[in-house]
């Protein structure tokens, strides 16, 4: 049964060219409905989910296809791309792990945010700290894409909790940026007062 | 004027009267204005208002937002716009402005999605109604809205940075309308394409484009009301009824760390010590701007820090943050991410 499953993990990803294996999924009604929801998922993974889980439209395809005559086309073999040919392994290592993985970071990803550390933690910095600027920052930075966020490599860390971690910081620091500028007209009005005089003629 | 319709044209004519009423007022005080009489429909106004505009057409691009701002200080008006931003929902805004018959300043700025946001201003006092936030005032002679606060009032104050640009007639809003270019001296920030009524030199377009040209924040004017008198608005005002003014005294601190790059006419304007209200982490804080853009600077110990390099964009703002086992440094700001970086690499011990 597994091989079974690892065969049509296989036949997804373009591997498997056995001639024999389609009939052998169509005849067998388990191996369908796992075509059918590797194919949700896949998708899902994707971020490109136009098929809900639970609209199947496969039986609907099914009927109509019985009506429509057959179409004899030379059948395309994914492996003789070379593109392909060479992304496929690669794929067979890690693909038919990505959906059990995929799910396990999810379960991670939730037990983290329960357990994340409440905002009172950080607030243990009790004395401001003096700071010193002694050096420069060294990293080598190359203008980066405008587009996208990207997130330079400098800890290769990847953890989830830093992760969040991160995306708070960055939050509570735009946050400010814009609570400063809202505030920003009222504080530069006194000083302006007191700064024109010099600049008049 | 050709472009319009019979119909329009009457309704234009309306509204040069209206005008011309205004620009006689400006030159008398505010406090006599409101006692002033209508202006009688005089056949002879369109005509006059011609001279009017052939002059107009020969203004500099500075003469442009001089005439901007004493419009924005003194005409009773009504304007709708919306303000977009590359890859977000538009956001509308309605925005009224009015001298009242005592001669003091109105102003107000309306959100007009969801729960909303009002901020109204009197003289100087500016008051914010929030959602989820206790309304407060603030001392402050303009509402900090989308449309940057010198462009619209102090023009000058920009040409340090900044030099304006006439590019020519074109016809936007339905309006016959004066292009301009707004350039940053040294190509370190972002440009900006104004469009302005020709015949009432109100703000139409305000486009914010990149270095390449390509468009990242647009304010687009969809009606404009100018009027005699006040709106009826500002008359149900209580200004008992708004939050009493916090007084913003702000207590400079001394630094240990100085920016060495700023690009040209980009000042400090503020410079404190602080926590920031999400986390709690005690940041050393500089506010720097050039009257278009706002540039903060973040300095804060390492060991609480990002722990590794960051360079994103959130809406039109630049997030930098570079660490360097000490201290990490982030600049936000609506600048481009090689000029933020420019920044952050400058900072440097004070006195080393």
């Amino acid at each position: 049964m597994t091989q079974q499953h690892e065969k049509l993990s296989a036949f997804m990803d373009g591997e498997l060219s056995d001639e024999g294996f389609i009939d052998s999924i169509k005849n067998d009604s388990e191996s369908l409905a796992k075509w059918r929801s590797y194919h949700v998922i896949r998708s899902g993974l994707r971020k490109e989910a136009t098929v809900m889980p639970e609209f199947d439209i496969t039986a609907q395809v099914a009927a109509a296809l019985e009506q429509e005559a057959t179409v004899l086309a030379p059948k395309s073999k994914w492996k003789s791309l070379p593109v392909v040919s060479s992304v496929v392994p690669f794929l067979r290592q890690s693909g038919q792990f990505a959906v059990a993985a995929s799910v396990a970071a999810a379960v991670i990803l939730g037990v983290q945010q329960v357990n994340q550390p409440t905002a009172d933690d950080s607030f243990s910095t009790l004395q401001a700290p003096t700071i010193r600027v002694s050096g420069m920052p060294q990293a080598g930075m190359a203008p980066v894409s405008l587009e996208q966020s990207n997130i330079l490599p400098g800890n290769r860390n990847g953890d989830i909790e830093a992760m969040l971690q991160k995306r708070r910081q960055i939050n509570a620091l735009l946050a400010d940026h814009e609570q400063q500028l809202k505030l920003k007209q009222a504080e530069e009005h006194p000083k302006q007062a007191t700064e024109s005089d010099p600049n008049q003629p | 004027m050709t472009m319009f319709t019979p119909t329009n044209k009457i309704k234009r004519t309306a509204r040069a009267v209206r005008l011309l009423f205004l620009a006689s007022v400006f030159c008398v005080t505010p406090a006599s204005f409101a006692q002033t009489s209508p202006p009688p429909d005089e056949p002879a106004a369109p005509q006059a208002s011609v001279p009017d505009e052939e002059t107009q057409r020969g203004l500099s691009g500075f003469e442009w937002f001089e005439q901007l701002a004493q419009i924005n200080r003194t005409a009773n008006f009504e304007v709708s716009f919306v303000l977009t931003k590359a890859g977000q929902e538009m956001v509308p805004y309605l925005w009224r402005h009015a001298v009242l018959e005592n001669g003091i300043e109105a102003e107000q700025l309306n959100l007009q999605n969801g729960p909303g946001q009002e901020m109204i201003r009197l003289g100087n006092v500016v008051s914010v109604f929030e959602p989820d936030l206790q309304p407060y005032s603030i001392y402050s002679d303009a509402i900090s809205g989308p449309i940057p606060g010198d462009l619209l009032y102090n023009p000058a104050a920009l040409q340090e940075a900044y030099q304006f640009i006439t590019i020519g007639r074109t016809r936007v809003s339905g309006r016959a309308a004066q292009q301009l270019r707004i350039v940053s001296r040294d190509s370190k920030r972002y440009n900006y394409q104004v469009w302005l009524d020709e015949e009432t030199g109100m703000l139409l377009k305000l486009d914010m484009v990149d270095l390449q040209g390509s468009l990242l924040e647009q304010i687009q004017v969809t009606g404009v009301n100018v009027s005699e008198l006040p709106s009826p608005y500002f008359a149900r005002i209580n200004p008992q009824a708004l939050p009493g003014p916090v007084a913003m005294t702000p207590k400079p601190r001394q630094h240990q760390w100085e920016v060495n790059f700023l690009p040209v006419g980009m000042h400090e304007i503020k410079r404190e010590t602080r926590r920031l209200a999400m986390t709690g982490q005690v940041v050393e804080y500089k506010l720097f701007s050039d009257g278009m853009v706002d540039v903060s600077v973040y300095v804060q110990p390492a060991q609480e820090s990002l722990d590794s390099d960051v360079v994103l964009r959130h809406s039109t703002n630049t997030f930098l943050s570079l660490t360097n086992g000490q201290v990490q440094i982030t600049i936000i700001g609506k600048i481009p991410p090689q000029t933020a970086y420019e920044i952050a690499r400058s900072i440097r011990a004070a006195g080393e």
